[in-house]
């Protein structure tokens, strides 16, 4: 017989619905939970405002990453163009007063380096890749990527009780409301 | 969004009017200040001194130019809004009709340029044809062979054709859009058939304001210098056009719901969206100024560089690079904020911003070629080439301020026509609860 004990990772609830999920939400979100997540086949505008979601701070990574690019690209073309080995053509002179030869390297910079903290800002953010994600082990959750609507509450959230939360979820038009426990 | 749902209760069965009480005050202002101003500047057209008439001939294509931008802005937005099918726009674009509409009066500001009394001064090529006593080309052949080459193109008779073109071409598709539009309003059974006529005759008529845009350009701007060209010209100044006729449309907007107007149906997210479309435009005006300059200064040919020489002597250079960060660097990092384009106050500071920094923009295109060009044509009467004419500056304000009060009333206008947004179109409460 084994002894290990599961840990819970929270209740599961599907909805019927994308507006029923959007207005379940709402609820969850005034009730004050902050550990909860919605879960759809597809996008639903407005659902971060239902859900309470502030603005990520991904901007600001993009837009310092952005100014890095801008750097990177001017340090190199002014220190190759004009410290190092000027290239004078057409008389035309090679001081900083050029600029505008560098600008689309330093626009092309701009956009990769934005780029690339976009993707990878985003995954740090929202912790992908992983190999696993304590949901699958619920059996109906497979269906989030096809007809299901589903709101999961986390059991780390300080508001969390396995009755009253499992009764709120009832409450709002949860259905199919399961405990889902990780799996070892 | 914890918005209030709007549903066909909320939107006006017999339309949203303008209270006449709260814009005759402004309406009746702008039009004396409007005929004032021009019965000045007539005078200071044809009637003059002759150093006054040939400087103002300046200031009036300046202040003309920079209007007629904001008016083909207008029949561009709404063209744009009925062939990309879209619903966002559906609550705003009877603004964007109501500012195309006045591209049609501003043929009244065109009138004086087609007189050789005005345009004598502004443009050298026709003084050069007008000299031929018999045959033009036979004379250009002998004179000017560059004017020869480009004789097909530039002659007296096309130009005038061409002028014709852009004024009822235009015209006739903004007023035909307006009236299918606003025909709605009224109409007991209003159904998708008005849409779908709008969605058609609306792609043909893109190409004839391309053509517009880019052709007014050519003839009334570029042909200043008539060595000069840019193949960048046309789509430059479409740049300053969508962009600042975006920052019109958002300035009416905004001071029409602080009047009471557009209730329920455009909310701060159609500011939003207007912010962002004001920001694409500020970027692109940016991408195609630099395009231009770029390659005008690798190639380095001196008939193009002739237009960056001229702007970087003397004082003009300082307002260059004011350009540079005023109208690209500074809305740029402002308009990042999605906060401040949602907000329609601050947006129209920007909007304002913007607006003056395209002021800048046009004074630069137009007016560093005054003391080029009249020391050519008569160094006899204004002395020899100078990089700018003092005290014409005020001719400039003049100018400005009065088709500019003719622009506001024809605005008005339009804006007390009809309803103030497309109360019977089907896509209205789509408009009305959208979310980006």
């Amino acid at each position: 017989m084994s002894t290990t004990r599961k840990r819970v990772y929270g209740y599961l609830a599907e909805f019927k619905s994308a507006s029923a999920l959007y207005k379940g939400a709402e609820k969850i979100r005034d009730a004050g939970f902050k550990k909860w997540d919605c879960y759809s086949p597809y996008p639903i505008h407005g659902l971060d405002g239902a859900m309470g979601m502030k603005r990520s701070i991904l901007p600001w990574f993009v837009f310092f990453g952005g100014m890095t690019g801008t750097a990177t690209a001017f340090a190199l073309a002014y220190s190759t163009q004009v410290v190092i080995y000027p290239t004078i053509v057409q008389a035309k002179p090679a001081n900083i007063f050029t600029i505008p030869a560098f600008f689309p390297i330093m626009f092309e910079l701009t956009i990769l380096f934005s780029g690339f903290t976009v993707l990878f800002g985003l995954l740090a953010l929202i912790q992908l890749p992983r190999l696993n994600h304590p949901l699958f082990a619920s059996k109906q959750f497979s269906r989030a990527t096809d007809d299901g609507f589903f709101i999961a509450i986390e059991a780390r959230d300080s508001k969390f009780s396995p009755t009253e939360t499992r009764e709120l979820l009832a409450s709002i038009g949860g259905s199919s409301i399961e405990l889902v426990e990780e799996e070892d | 969004m914890a918005h209030h749902h709007v549903t066909s209760a909320d939107i006006a069965i017999n339309g949203d009017h303008l209270d006449p009480s709260k814009s005759s005050k402004i309406k009746k202002a702008s039009m004396i200040v409007a005929t004032l101003g021009t019965i000045l500047s007539l005078y200071l057209l044809f009637a003059a001194d002759e150093k006054i008439r040939g400087s103002f001939a300046y200031s009036w294509l300046f202040a003309f130019y920079f209007f007629i931008t904001l008016s083909i802005g207008g029949v561009f937005w709404t063209l744009l809004h009925n062939v990309s099918n879209s619903s966002w726009g559906t609550s705003v674009r009877r603004t964007f009709e109501n500012l195309g509409s006045t591209f049609p009066w501003m043929f009244l500001f065109c009138l004086p340029l087609l007189f050789p009394q005005v345009h004598g001064y502004l443009y050298e090529w026709m003084n050069i044809h007008d000299a031929a006593t018999g045959s033009v080309k036979e004379h250009l052949h002998h004179v000017d062979h560059l004017l020869y080459n480009k004789y097909w193109f530039m002659n007296e008779p096309f130009w005038y054709g061409r002028v014709a073109f852009y004024f009822v071409g235009l015209s006739t598709v903004i007023y035909g859009l307006r009236k299918l539009s606003t025909a709605q309003d009224t109409d007991p059974n209003p159904g998708i058939k008005r849409l779908l006529t709008a969605r058609y005759h609306s792609t043909y008529p893109l190409i004839i304001f391309a053509l517009t845009i880019t052709f007014t350009g050519f003839d009334f701007l570029m042909g200043l210098d008539y060595k000069w060209f840019s193949t960048m010209w046309g789509v430059y100044l479409f740049a300053g056009t969508a962009l600042n006729s975006m920052a019109v449309i958002v300035l009416v907007c905004t001071w029409l719901k602080s009047k009471g107007h557009l209730k329920h149906v455009t909310t701060p997210e159609h500011f939003h969206i207007m912010g962002k479309l004001m920001f694409a435009f500020t970027t692109f005006w940016a991408y195609i100024a630099f395009s231009q300059y770029f390659l005008i200064w690798y190639a380095n040919i001196s008939e193009e560089t002739s237009y960056f020489a001229t702007r970087n002597t003397g004082n003009w250079n300082i307002a260059m690079y004011f350009l540079v960060f005023g109208h690209f660097v500074v809305p740029f990092v402002v308009l990042l904020q999605a906060w401040l384009k949602k907000n329609p106050k601050l947006l129209s500071v920007v909007a304002v911003y913007t607006l003056c920094m395209h002021a800048l923009d046009h004074y630069l295109i137009t007016i560093p070629e005054r003391g080029i060009s009249l020391g050519n044509i008569k160094p006899d009467v204004f002395g020899a080439i100078q990089v700018s004419i003092p005290g014409a500056f005020w001719g400039d304000i003049l100018a400005f301020i009065t088709i500019g009060a003719a622009f506001i009333f024809f605005l008005l206008r339009a804006l007390g026509q009809h309803s103030l947004y497309p109360n019977r179109d089907p896509r209205i409460l789509e408009s009305a609860n959208i979310s980006n």
